[in-house]
This record gives structure tokens, sequence and C-alpha cells, in this order.
């Protein structure tokens, strides 16, 4: 390969550093948008977001104002915050200053024709089964299937140009830079990235998964769209560097700022007032926790995944009855591909930044052929349904008939659907109930099958040794000391129509899938006696009357579902009755409690409102998601169990006394902590500055090629969370753009040692990118907040608690 | 049986060796770099662990494989290296890294010499 080339290369890979990645719809994964900027202080890092995409990145002086008028944010703390950046004016004085600030506005109007083109090739190259008639050539990639067309696209004035471009993507992209001086190759190219950042953070998400069905058959890379850029732009008759562009580095955006943003101390402010009424709360749940004689044996022991909806369903079931709940991340330890039965499907049900080292397959079991030949009946028959409806639409001589005939037959159903939703839903379940779930009949394939690998590398299957170290990964983080009689591993899903974002209301660590799959591996994993033995040897003792049980908790009704049960002793099955009928009771409380901040949602008729809102087409809200999150705490449940969290934590279970080595907080704290980092960041920027991190209005939304969402009929890929799921109404924000506060509890030295062995970790902290305080049990359950740099402040007012409207943190 | 291999004088053959070790997340572009510059193979250790100028990188985090170090070793001839060290040299102005070269000798030439590197598709 020659110089020049090898080092375009890099010189492509160093532009897209800026940007962060964009999961397709199917796997909505909530990221960071300014990922790329992470290693940057949080407060440049927004700057060189706001000079790059436009984008703010404080709360806007109307979100502040609410925040400041409803109670959030603490006099005294704004005082401190204030006097430390050095403001002098009163409150109001500065929100109406930074009211009368402009915010600088991005003239991109002179790429508007180019990104439009590109985002319409773009859209027919990536589309993943919307369109009836696909791109030509789509095989051959991107760049080949672009070059192919092109030239025939009347909208380019000097399309001419087009006819002869070299046939590999690279070459053509060195070709169009050939006028550009190579110490400038970074800077242009980083322009052309960042002008459709969403489409961009796409390509780079797809370029890079090594498992994604679509890019294996259309691949698409970064060269290849700059490529294609680039050559489009010429022929648009634009420059290829516009003006100004090769003095625009990263970094630019800090110099000249002589002074912070003016939101910065308001949002630190209000992220004090909530943590510290948070830390105050545990700190005295601490002094009061009982840390002597084992409890009792509790009847039934439920994991939930860490989410922070898990919080509210957890304490209702922990209330009606004597169980003990945990958190744990919601793929259960399990870094795999799922397939489901009769499905080509391969879901990756893991987080984004674990990688999928098996796959486990739903295969049709022996034990209830009845019931798997209902099955096969029913999915054929709803098959041929949609395929007899799709073909009869898409049709060009048959779409007139059919929409004749069937228009009065729609038209019923349409309003159906509008107006009795509900009572839809629960005759559809009636209805569904005659069709047995794959759960009923099907085996996991557990045991290695080589026979069944696909020559894309994944084994099928675990080994023995997989198995037993899964499990024991388990109990081991999670610090499990006793199990009970019925152990019910639970993930989580949502259920929602017409909505492209249901994944994102999924199990965010099996990369926005439910975790019922999950959850049943685990507890197959757990019910084999030779996983048993093995975990006997190593010290984890699980009694001969304990069975392992999975479940999926539905996060917009509340409603927890068993998956079929292996056979049951009559006490675990009596057990399993009264769960049950638990389950269904703590669902009731839970719907009851989450009604009031779901507009129109009564309290006495809570579930029928969830159950409405999952079955209603026209509901742009069937539930809050993860709106709300503002910490992750790491510590035993003893510690929160008496609290309430208002769902606005992610709790993940950790017993400092079963782990010497700090080996689980360091797995907690560089794994699920850091996806905890990803959640929070997404609901944050898609608050504070909707338009470009989030993705505006549902209403005037469009799915684009099933992968995305765009405003109106073209532009950029929306990456982030729509209004709807963020905010009550245009004006009444719900969500607190506020950053993580993790809390651990555990002895500082431990964490300490956990910072310093992994960099990364840290610099998200040394960042402020989320916050740290460690309540050190070994010092008198003591505060500790981690400072910038490395260091500990132990907060000035933990010997004067009764002045709880002093600010007590120093952040 | 008789052993007869002391009998046999094998010649070394000197090539150079490059060492590469970068983020986890940089793993893609440089496996990419390696197949495009003609190197006939390459060794990949994952889950590295080390300390440079941003700090200690713990390796095999159960739950994070984004966050450890990666390493690179692959033997070729002078020119292929080169390419990969002006591949690899614009990437390490703005990403943690680093690489060595240093000589080496082989018995098998060939086995080190017969690779052509990949060409782009039209992706």
């Amino acid at each position: 390969m020659p110089t020049d080339l090898s080092a375009l290369r890099a010189r492509v890979e160093n532009a897209a550093k800026v940007l962060g990645r964009c999961w397709p719809l199917q796997s909505y994964i909530a990221a960071n948008p300014l990922a790329g900027l992470e290693k940057l202080p949080f407060d440049e890092a927004v700057a060189e977001g706001q000079a790059l995409y436009g984008g703010r990145g404080y709360p806007s002086v109307a979100q502040l104002r609410a925040a400041w008028d409803a109670g959030a944010i603490n006099a005294n703390h704004l005082a401190d915050r204030l006097e430390a950046y050095g403001f002098t004016e009163s409150p109001a004085h500065l929100l109406d200053r930074m009211e009368a600030a402009t915010p600088p506005s991005v003239n991109r109007s002179n790429d508007s024709l180019l990104n439009r083109v590109m985002a319409k090739w773009l859209a027919v190259f990536v589309d993943q089964g919307q369109a009836t008639w696909t791109m030509p050539r789509r095989q051959e990639g991107f760049y080949a299937a672009w070059r192919a067309v092109a030239p025939y696209d009347t909208t380019l004035a000097h399309r001419d140009c087009l006819h002869d471009l070299p046939e590999r993507p690279l070459e053509a992209l060195a070709a169009a830079l050939s006028d550009v001086e190579p110490s400038q190759w970074e800077r242009v190219l980083r322009h052309h990235l960042t002008a459709l950042p969403g489409w961009a953070s796409f390509i780079k998400w797809r370029s890079q998964d090594r498992h994604d069905a679509w890019q294996a058959a259309h691949p698409i890379t970064m060269t290849g769209y700059l490529a294609a850029r680039l050559h489009t732009a010429r022929a648009i008759g634009l420059p290829v560097a516009p003006d100004g562009v090769a003095e625009a580095a990263v970094g630019a955006s800090r110099n000249g700022r002589d002074r912070p943003a003016m939101a910065a101390p308001w949002l630190e402010a209000w992220e004090a007032t909530y943590r510290e009424q948070l830390l105050h709360e545990v700190q005295a749940a601490a002094a009061t926790m009982d840390t002597g004689a084992a409890p009792d044996r509790p009847k039934a022991q439920l994991v939930f995944c860490i989410d922070v909806r898990s919080e509210v369903i957890r304490r209702h079931v922990e209330q009606a009855g004597p169980y003990q709940t945990f958190g744990y991340a919601g793929f259960f330890g399990l870094p795999m591909q799922f397939q489901p039965y009769d499905s080509d499907n391969r879901i990756t049900a893991c987080p984004p930044i674990v990688d999928p080292k098996h796959r486990i397959q739903e295969v049709c079991g022996d034990h209830r052929p009845d019931a798997a030949a209902a099955h096969e009946r029913w999915v054929a028959l709803g098959r041929a349904w949609q395929r007899l409806i799709k073909s009869l639409k898409h049709n060009v001589a048959a779409a007139f008939g059919f929409v004749e005939g069937s228009g009065g037959l729609f038209g019923v159903a349409m309003a159906a659907r509008t107006l009795i939703p509900g009572w839809l839903r629960t005759q559809h379940q009636a209805w569904a109930k005659r069709v047995p779930t794959s759960d009923t009949f099907c085996d996991l394939s557990l045991d290695r099958a080589p026979a069944a690998d696909h020559a894309d590398g994944l084994p099928v299957g675990l080994s023995a040794e997989e198995r037993s170290y899964y499990a024991e990964a388990a109990f081991r983080l999670m610090g499990w000391q006793q199990f009970a009689p019925v152990v019910v591993f639970t993930g989580h899903g949502s259920e929602t129509v017409n909505n492209p974002y249901a994944s994102s209301l999924d199990c965010g660590a099996c990369a926005g899938h439910p975790g019922g799959p999950n959850a049943r591996i685990l507890a197959a994993i757990c019910n084999d006696p030779a996983v048993r033995e093995v975990l006997s040897e190593r010290g984890i003792v699980i009694p001969e009357d304990t069975v392992f049980l999975a479940a999926e908790h539905t996060t917009t009704t509340d409603a927890v579902r068993l998956f079929h049960p292996p056979t049951l002793t009559e006490r675990q099955a009596k057990i399993v009755d009264q769960l049950r009928r638990d389950l269904h009771t703590a669902r009731v409380q839970a719907a009851a409690e989450r009604a009031p901040a779901l507009q129109g949602a009564r309290r006495s008729h809570a579930v029928a409102d969830t159950a409405r809102r999952a079955a209603d087409w026209a509901e742009t809200r069937p539930e809050w998601g993860l709106s709300g999150n503002a910490a992750f705490i790491m510590a035993p449940r003893a510690l929160t169990a008496e609290l309430s969290l208002d769902g606005r934590a992610f709790l993940h279970a950790y017993n400092w006394q079963t782990d010497d080595r700090g080996t689980a907080l360091e797995t907690i704290m560089t794994g699920p902590l850091v996806v905890g980092e990803w959640i929070n960041m997404q609901y944050y920027f898609s608050t504070v500055d909707n338009a470009v991190y989030g993705s505006g209005s549902k209403i005037t939304q469009n799915v684009v090629g099933n992968v995305g969402v765009w405003q109106g009929n073209g532009g950029d890929l929306m990456t982030g969370l729509p209004l709807q799921s963020l905010q009550v109404d245009d004006a009444t924000p719900y969500h607190h753009p506020l950053r993580l506060l993790a809390v651990v509890y555990a002895p500082r030295a431990r964490v300490s040692r956990v910072m310093e062995r992994n960099a990364q970790l840290r610099s998200l902290f040394d960042h402020e990118w989320m916050a740290l305080t460690v309540l050190d049990p070994e010092h008198s359950n003591r505060r500790y907040v981690y400072q910038p740099g490395g260091t500990w402040a132990t907060p000035s007012t933990e010997s004067r608690d009764d002045q709880d409207t002093e600010p007590a943190l120093a952040l | 049986m008789s052993d007869t291999s002391h009998n046999i004088e094998h010649t070394l053959h000197p090539l150079k060796k490059i060492e590469i070790i970068v983020k986890g997340k940089r793993e893609h572009f440089v496996q990419d770099l390696l197949e495009k510059s003609g190197v006939s193979g390459y060794t990949i250790h994952r889950n590295v662990a080390g300390k440079g100028a941003s700090g200690f990188h713990e390796g095999h985090l159960l739950f994070n494989d984004e966050a450890s170090l990666v390493m690179f070793f692959a033997v070729s001839d002078q020119s292929k290296i080169q390419a990969i060290i002006n591949g690899l040299s614009p990437l390490f102005e703005s990403s943690s890294g680093v690489m060595f070269v240093s000589d080496t000798k082989v018995v098998r030439l060939t086995k080190f010499l017969s690779a052509e590197g990949q060409q782009d598709d039209g992706s």
C-alpha cells in the first residue's frame, strides 16, 4: 500500500474519533453522543460539542429556571458554586443575563444540498427491509453501489465528473483530496463527518460491528462514505475544503474562552442538591443497618436488573412477602447472542462494551410435541396472513381492489385501536393464551455443539467450565450468602406498539432487547447438578431444595411473568403459587406509585392505565423509561431497602465483606457502572439539547430504512431520545439532566485500588463525566468524595448533620 | 530411532519485527492495516495489562472488552513493516499507543514473505 494511502487511512480513523456510535433502532443503545470527546474534561468537551455540532452542553435557562422555581436547586449550594466560579450577581439576575445571551449560530447552509443528497443515498443503501425496491449492487459495498448510480443523479449539476472515479474507495478519497494539503486532510475529513453526525455515527457503529448481518451483506466503511461525499461535493460545485475549515482544529473552541459556561455552577448546585439528600438518607440508613446475625431464610429471592425501573418494583415485591431482592446487570453476565426458536435472527444480548462470545439457541425439545405443533400452526397462519396483506398492498394490480374491498374492515380496526386499545389488548391476550410460548416446549442449547457452529466464529453452547464460571461470577459479584428455596432471575422488557423507540425501553444491558432469554439461560445453568457440584467445591453451596426460575418484568405494566418452571417439589410449588399472587400485588402497588408521574393516569385505575398505554398506538409515552436516572449505588440491599429512591437509582448488589481482593468491585465499576454512565449521558444530552443530541418530537419523526428516525422526510439520522421520553410537554421537563453519582459502600482504600488499576474508568471521574462518593464501613460509614486528580475530600458538614440546609459537598 | 536434527545447520534469515500496543477500541483499525499491508500473518494478544502515559490499564475485565489493551506483533521485510509504520504514525498523533520495531531472524523465510496485501473492497 503506498505511503500516502496508508497515512490517509489513519487520517480517516483520527477524524472519526470525535464521533460517538449510533446503533440501529432494533437494538437501541443509550450512549453518550459526545463519547468521542470523553478524553476531555466535561466543560471542554461540551464546548467542543457546541463547536462541532452546534449543541448546547448545559441545561437551558428555561430548565434551570424551572428547577430553581421548583426548589430542586438549593440556594446555599447555588451560592457556594456561584462564588467558586466568581459570579457575584443574584441568581435571578444571572438567569436573566443567560437568557439574553444569544447562543452562537451554526451556519451549514452551503452544505445543505450536499447533506440532502448524502442522506438520500445512505438511506437507500442501509435500508433493512423497509423499502420494496432496494438499491442495486448493495452487496458490493456502499462506495461501489453509489459509484454505479451517482452519475445519473439529476440533482448534481456537474455529475459528469463522477463517470471515471477510481474503483477503490481509498484511492477515490485520495483523488478527491488531491488539491488539499496532506496536513489539512484530517480537518477537512472531520468537517465532512460532523456535517451529518447521526449518519456518520451510525456508519462508525456498523463498520466496527463484527457480528452485524446487514454489514456482512451490505458493507459500508467510513472511507467509502467520505469518498462518496467528497466527490458529491465536487459534482455539486462545492469546494472539498470549504473556507475556514482548514483552520478549525479540535480544541479551537476552548481558545479565547476566558470563563466557564455560566450554567456550570447552576448544574453543579442542582447536582449537589440531589446528591446531598440522597447521601444523607443512605448514610443514615448505613448507621442503622443490621450487620449482625444472618437474616431468616427468605421464601424466595428475586434478582432484577440494575435498571432504575427495578427499584420501584423491588420495593413492592419486598413489601408483599418474605422475599429478598438483588440487583445484577440484566444480561446476567452472559456475553452471548441468542437465537430464538423458529427464527434466523441472532440477537446480541449483552452490553455494547462486551463482545458476545457464545451463541445459545432455542431448540424444540421432545417433551411437549403437542405444544410445539400448536405453536407452529398458529405462527404459520400468522405469517401467511402478513404475507398476503403485504403482497396485496404492494402489488400494482391488486392494491386498488384491496383498498376498495377491505377499507371498511381496516377502518373498523383503526377505530377500535384508537378508541378501545385496552379492551383489544385483553382480547388479544385471551387469544394468545392458546398459542404455546416457546419456553414451554423448547430447550436451550447449553451444551457445546460444534456441529451447529456457523462460519462467523461464535461457538454454539457453553463448555462445562464456562457454565460454572458464569454461575460463580453471578453469585460472587452479588456477594450471595444464603439461598432461598426459590431463586428467580428476572429480566425485563417493555410492551409498546407503534413505537420506533421500543427497544430503548428494553434492557440496556441486553443491547436493547428483553432480558428474559438471559434469565432463562442462567436459571438453567444453576439447575445443572454438575454446575452445582463445581460451585460447591469452590465454596458456593447451593442447597438441594433450591430451584432456579426465570421471569421477565414488563416495565410498562409492572407485570412479572414467570417462564415455564422446571419440575418443582411440593414446597417449591407452594412458594411459587404464593409468589405469583404477591407479584400481582406488587404490580398493583408499583403501577399506583408510578401513576401520578404519567399524565392522565389515576392511582385507582393505574393497572388499567398501564395496560392501555402498552396497547395504544397513539400513545407517545408508554412509560418513562430511565428518565430521572441520577445515581448508581453499589451496596448490599440492606443499605437501601428502607429508602424510596423514586426510580432514580441504578442498584447493583455488592458485598464488601465477601470481596477482599476487590475483584467484584472492579468488575462492577468497569462494566455496569460504565454502561450506567452511557445511559445517564444519553438522557442528559437528549434533555439539554433535544434538537441536536436528542431526536425531537415523535409527532414529526419518520422511520428511515428500519435503522433510525429522521425529522420530516430527510436529513440527518437522529441519534438521541425523543422529546416525549424526557418532557411532560413542550414546556415542562420531567427528566432532571444531572450527571451520574456513583455511590460505593466499601473501604475507600479498595475503591482507590480499583481506580489506580483502571485508567479509563478513572478518567471518567477525573474529567467529571460522573462523580463518586464512598461510604467507608471500616471508618464509621464516613463519606469520602472523589476529587478530580485522585484525592478524596470529606464533607465538612458530617459533624453538623442538623444543619441540613447547609451545602455539604465540595463538588 | 535416531535423531538427526542436530546434524542440520539451519540458516537464519534477517527480517523486521513490529510490536504494537493500542487500546481495545483501535483493534479493528490495526488489524485492518496489517491485513492491507501484506504481512503474511500476525499475532494478537487481547486483554493485555500495562502502564503508559495515561496510567495503568487492567486486563481481563469480566464485563468490559473495550477498556483493556491489545498487543499485535508481526514479522516481515523492511518495506512492509515500513508501510505499517507509515499507517500507524498519524494515529499515534492523537491516540495513545506504542510500536516497537526490531531486527529478528527466522528459519523459514517463505512463510513470512508469501502474502500480498488485501485490496479494499467497494465498501
